[in-house]
């Protein structure tokens, strides 16, 4: 029973370290930024009852903006989690089941179409996704679904959808700001009224997510495997990708296309604390609300007086320290 | 506790692979499906277990249709270990063999005493116990090979079927596997139903062996009674001779000499 001690021993150390730097970087991220304050300001401030610019600048920007930040972090990397069992492949994010797409097609053609509807973009933004999902579903089914045939109708229906983003992007080429901010995944001048949205449905994702830890297990055994143990396996593959779907299409709707979470966050949480979803789900959750808070203040921080969009943050620090992940990984594994 | 498959036709699409075959698999006796490449072994072993569809005839399971069975209850009476399977590298043998206790699970449910029981019994019946805190990568071919024979029993199944079980496995595992299968059908009282593709080990441990050829079933019987010069000629077109050694009770296939 040693090892399984020295299992949850690890556990409780990644977890812990991982709520540490949460705190530590929530309070880092509402100090930072074009007006900076220390923390003994800030406190004096929260606790005084007057009013004061600080006060109003770290409740109704900073605070609400970090709270998303962790949100939607958690959001998208558990989606990710969740759809790496789905389709046993390393490489699927939400992204694979078309919720960028879909998302995408939905706000571009608003945006630059039905500009007057502008502010239902995130409706229209989560109706999309979940379209998309369900056409590449439905096109991969035959007799069951096969996570192979979900990639390649994914790949299909993606490069569509992509192909018309790009048409109606270039044939309104003069607009293309509001376009380009969704595809770019901002959290500038998000409030409370997004906190509120996306914390319910945020909610309702994660403790779906949480009930689906032993199919997702059960998935990782291969399907014939699982089915002898009694595991509906198309059933569970199609209740598993709805929540991932789900959840990622709920920050989509609230922040638009943050890419690289879902992808990036589940496989540094497996080379953490390995392939369990008992440990893996979890420390995702944590891990994906840790980087999407640092990526969101580094891009509104490092360079004064602009802000990066969170997206591109994430892919440009994401993609080498994956890498660096992987190598690292690789040799401590021995294989 | 019988299994019956009758008439059965299987295809994938629209092309038939298997044709009219009739199988009958009893508790307590190992019995083994032997036949060339491409004959459709595995293709029966799949229908019996629900792992597979067919477009003709029924399995019945105990006398109820295989089709009428709930997923888990099924899984309670019958155990499979497909050819192919695989587990992320980094889970610990008794992780992975407890897995078999899920058909007795509801999705909140979590293993108790009982099913820790079960589970030291299975690694003990297996000969996994010293690995159990060993994560699978670190298990040799034969070794994880047991462990996954673990986790199916820990389904405490009344018939095991045994998807060629050595295929993958050098020749001391090869027999490490057999001596396993015959060691539970003899401890345990439980039914064994193989593929397997080398005839010597089909004639040391089997009951009953069943030979498909071209999708239907050539011949069954005893071990004595079907493999035979004959049949090899017939069904793999091989010339041997069945030879009876002095201290063997288990003859042994000698194949002509490659000239």
């Amino acid at each position: 029973m040693n090892k399984k001690k020295h299992m949850v021993l690890r556990f409780s150390l990644v977890m812990t370290v991982l709520l540490v730097l949460l705190i530590v970087f929530s309070i880092l991220s509402a100090a930072i930024g074009s007006a900076g304050y220390t923390i003994p300001e800030i406190l004096n401030a929260l606790f005084s009852p007057q009013e004061s610019f600080i006060k109003v600048v770290v409740l109704n920007l900073r605070l609400p903006r970090i709270i998303l930040a962790i949100l939607i972090g958690a959001s998208l990397a558990s989606s990710g989690a969740l759809l790496q069992s789905v389709m046993k492949n390393p490489l699927a994010d939400p992204g694979t089941i078309g919720v960028s797409a879909g998302a995408g097609t939905a706000a571009t053609t608003i945006l630059l179409l039905f500009p007057h509807l502008t502010s239902s973009v995130p409706l229209f933004a989560f109706i999309g996704a979940a379209l998309a999902c369900v056409l590449i579903y439905s096109m991969a089914w035959k007799d069951g679904v096969d996570p192979t045939r979900i990639i390649l109708s994914g790949v299909a229906i993606n490069s569509v959808l992509g192909a018309y983003n790009s048409l109606l992007q270039l044939m309104n080429s003069d607009s293309l700001e509001g376009v380009l901010a969704f595809m770019n995944g901002s959290l500038s001048g998000r409030s409370w009224y997004q906190v509120k949205l996306l914390s319910v449905y945020a909610a309702v994702g994660l403790i779906l997510a949480f009930l689906c830890i032993k199919s997702a297990n059960a998935l990782q055994l291969g399907d014939e495997v699982a089915k002898s143990l009694g595991v509906k396996v198309n059933g569970s593959r199609i209740f598993l990708s709805a929540v991932a779907a789900f959840l990622a299409a709920s920050t989509v709707a609230v922040a638009g296309m943050i890419g690289f979470v879902g992808l990036v966050v589940p496989h540094v949480a497996r080379i953490l604390v390995g392939s369990d979803y008992k440990v893996l789900l979890p420390i995702s959750i944590v891990l994906g609300a840790v980087v999407l808070l640092i990526a969101d203040t580094i891009g509104r921080t490092i360079i004064p007086g602009m802000e990066l969009p969170v997206g591109i943050v994430m892919s440009v620090c994401g993609g080498p320290f994956f890498l660096y992940m992987l190598r690292k990984g690789a040799k401590t594994r021995g294989n | 506790m019988e299994i019956n498959a009758k008439n059965l036709e299987i295809g994938y699409g629209d092309s038939i692979v298997i044709s009219n075959i009739d199988v009958e698999i009893k508790k307590g006796e190992i019995t083994t499906i032997i036949g060339p490449n491409g004959s459709g072994k595995s293709t029966v072993l799949k229908a019996m277990t629900r792992l597979l569809k067919y477009q003709k005839g029924t399995v019945y399971v105990e006398n109820k249709d295989l089709l009428q069975y709930e997923s888990k209850e099924l899984a309670r009476i019958i155990g499979i270990l497909p050819q192919r399977h695989s587990a992320p590298p980094d889970f610990k043998v008794r992780d992975l063999v407890s897995y078999g206790r899920m058909p007795y699970k509801r999705w909140y449910e979590k293993n108790k005493e009982e099913d820790e029981k079960i589970i030291d019994w299975a690694m003990e019946v297996t000969g996994v116990t010293e690995l159990q805190n060993k994560s699978i990568q670190a298990c040799s071919g034969g070794e994880a090979q047991r462990v996954w024979i673990a986790m199916v029993l820990t389904q405490k199944p009344e018939i095991l079927f045994l998807d060629e079980p050595t295929t993958y496995l050098d020749i001391s595992h090869q027999l490490e596997t057999m001596k396993l299968v015959k060691k539970l059908k003899k401890e345990t009282k439980i039914g064994v139903v193989m593929v397997l593709h080398d005839l010597n080990h089909a004639l040391e441990v089997s009951d009953h062996i069943v030979v498909i050829k071209d999708g239907y079933k050539y011949s069954e019987g005893t071990p004595d009674e079907v493999i035979t010069p004959t049949m090899m000629k017939e069904v793999y077109n091989v010339e041997c001779d069945v030879l009876h050694i002095p201290g063997r009770s288990c003859p042994l296939l000698a194949f002509k000499e490659i000239s």
